[in-house]
């Protein structure tokens, strides 16, 4: 079923990108998003600057790509699947957990694709072997944003209006609060609290820990923390379908297309 | 044992409470027996309760009172029982993964009736092919016309080898061509065995189709027949096609207890319309003795049945 999901999720991706526009318009745009933040660094005259937002803003691309399948999530309504899915034999969440994983896969891929050309332009030193660890841990970033973006596209699956709207607030909302341009350190206790329960934050620090060359211990507590924060919204995510489905069979919101 | 019964209905009630205004009850004590193998009729107008009712059969709404199976199984507290044996196709143009092509939409919908990979391709290529979309397969769904479509969402509603199909208004926006081969492709699914809950306000295709038509109105099912039996129900209500007559013997008829019109018609023939039981032996009695043999009696058509018990509303589509 994942896979089947996963595969149409793909076809309808495709149907949209072109191979041209994917490389010339895409990733244009991923790389002049990561360069734009590395520059402010650059004009800071601080390479530690530079990297620090080169990095953050490439694991973002990575967790905004998550992020965006809230709107896939909200448009099964709209194209009226939504009530077939549900008499469907197989539960909804697994569903649209499934179908969006395609755009967490593209986000991931952009990410790494931002960060492993961006990086180097900017004098990002990526040490060997160790970068390779990378990969998963912005595997787990995305994954995790997905989680986050599941649980929110549950809440808001009745007002699909507003969903640009959630999407882009919580895009700006997790590039504030989730140590990607701002260290977490900056905010007040509570505040960075807040910020280590969002998606995000433990996994880029990880990820910052095996670029700076950072210890094993600190790396595997951030991975730790993040897989916590990922079950975590993955749960509620879980529990927000199962509410939003049961509310719709008894106040019959789940409407028919016809 | 199997059940006999594909749908058992019981006393269902069903209202909705919008925010901040009266509550609406779309469906009020229906009750209503399909037995395995037959295609059974819903007909009535805009919100008579069709569509909600349908929505109950397949587990995506609740009613408030009452109780419904789907061969046996509860649709409320056995879900996961009645979910697999269900097929929904609804009219329309959405339902459907429009950027996909007719294979990726079926591919997709197989996986999530949980069949194998072989199974999943293998149904694939058999319903494309019954729907008679083979040739445009791997052509996105949005290239396709309104006919296409809904043979596709036919082909959808079928790849979890469904015994019980709700078709909610399904020939809905298509040319008439279309609709006859959609309805033979009914047909077709009926010699199966598979049963069919068609919900319509096309009178036509539900005397085409059904084995037995059910009329609701206002959240209420009104009458269970055949179509056959349904216009037998007003038969008292016969119509009786003259050629000709002289206008003494018209005057003379519109004077005989039961008679409610006598009326030319665009063809130039007489139509004498009754509404009373007897009333029609009557006149004939004064035709013959007229010396009028040339005499056509019929019975009401499903369209008029649907007239007389709903009323002029129900032809407000």
């Amino acid at each position: 079923m994942v896979w089947y999901a996963l595969v149409s999720g793909a076809n309808d991706y495709w149907a949209i990108w072109s191979a041209k526009s994917w490389v010339f318009g895409l990733q244009l745009r991923i790389f002049s998003q990561v360069s734009f933040f590395a520059l402010i660094g650059k004009l800071l005259r601080s390479d530690e600057q530079a990297h620090f937002f080169l990095v953050g803003n490439a694991v973002m691309v990575a967790a905004m790509g998550a992020t965006f399948a809230m709107n896939m999530t909200t448009a099964e309504r709209a194209n009226g699947t939504l009530s077939l899915l549900l008499a469907s034999p197989t539960r909804p969440v697994v569903v649209f957990a499934s179908r969006g994983l395609y755009v967490t896969a593209d986000g991931i891929l952009n990410g790494l694709l931002g960060l492993f050309i961006a990086g180097p332009l900017f004098g990002l030193h990526l040490p060997w072997p160790r970068i390779l660890l990378v990969v998963p841990l912005t595997l787990l970033v995305g994954i995790s944003a997905y989680c986050f973006s599941t649980f929110l596209a549950g809440v808001i699956i009745r007002q699909r209006e507003i969903t640009g709207l959630v999407v882009n607030a919580t895009i700006v909302t997790l590039m504030t609060l989730c140590g990607v341009n701002v260290p977490v350190s900056f905010y007040p206790t509570w505040l960075a609290w807040i910020s280590r329960c969002l998606p995000i934050t433990n996994g880029l620090e990880a990820i910052r820990d095996v670029i700076n060359g950072g210890s094993w211990s600190a790396v595997a507590a951030h991975t730790g923390a993040e897989l916590l924060v990922a079950s975590l919204w993955l749960t509620l995510a879980l529990g927000t379908f199962g509410r939003f489905m049961r509310a719709g069979q008894r106040d019959g919101s789940l409407e028919y297309a016809s | 044992m199997p059940a006999m019964e594909a749908v058992v209905v019981e006393g269902i009630r069903r209202v909705f409470t919008p925010r901040k205004r009266e509550p609406v009850t779309a469906l009020d004590s229906v009750s209503l027996t399909i037995p395995v193998g037959e295609v059974h009729g819903l007909l009535g107008p805009n919100g008579a309760g069709k569509t909600t009712l349908v929505k109950i059969l397949s587990t995506v709404l609740l009613p408030t009172e009452g109780r419904a199976l789907v061969c046996g199984h509860d649709v409320v507290t056995e879900t996961k029982a009645v979910r697999p044996l269900i097929g929904i196709v609804f009219g329309g143009e959405r339902g459907l993964y429009t950027r996909l092509s007719a294979r990726q939409n079926l591919e997709y919908w197989g996986a999530l009736y949980r069949l194998s990979g072989p199974q999943i391709k293998e149904r694939t290529a058999m319903l494309l092919d019954r729907v008679g979309l083979t040739d445009r397969a791997d052509q996105r769904v949005e290239e396709f016309s309104r006919g296409m479509k809904q043979r596709l969402h036919l082909a959808r509603g079928l790849m979890g080898d469904a015994r019980v199909l709700f078709l909610d208004e399904p020939t809905t926006g298509m040319d008439p061509l279309a609709a006859r081969e959609f309805r033979k492709l009914v047909g077709d699914l009926q010699d199966e065995g598979r049963t069919i809950l068609l919900t319509t306000h096309d009178m036509v295709e539900a005397e085409t189709v059904c084995d037995r038509v059910s009329l609701i109105d206002r959240g209420r099912i009104l009458a269970t027949e055949t179509p056959r039996s349904l216009g037998s129900l007003i038969s008292r209500f016969q119509r009786i096609d003259i050629e000709d007559a002289p206008d003494a013997l018209l005057a003379q008829l519109k004077l005989v207890a039961g008679v409610s019109s006598v009326s030319p018609q665009a063809d130039g023939s007489i139509r004498i319309e009754v509404n009373e039981d007897g009333a029609t032996a009557l006149v004939l009695r004064h035709l013959v003795d007229a010396g009028i043999t040339s005499v056509k009696t019929s019975l009401p058509s499903l369209e008029e049945v649907y007239v007389q018990m709903i009323g002029e509303r129900g032809l407000v589509v």
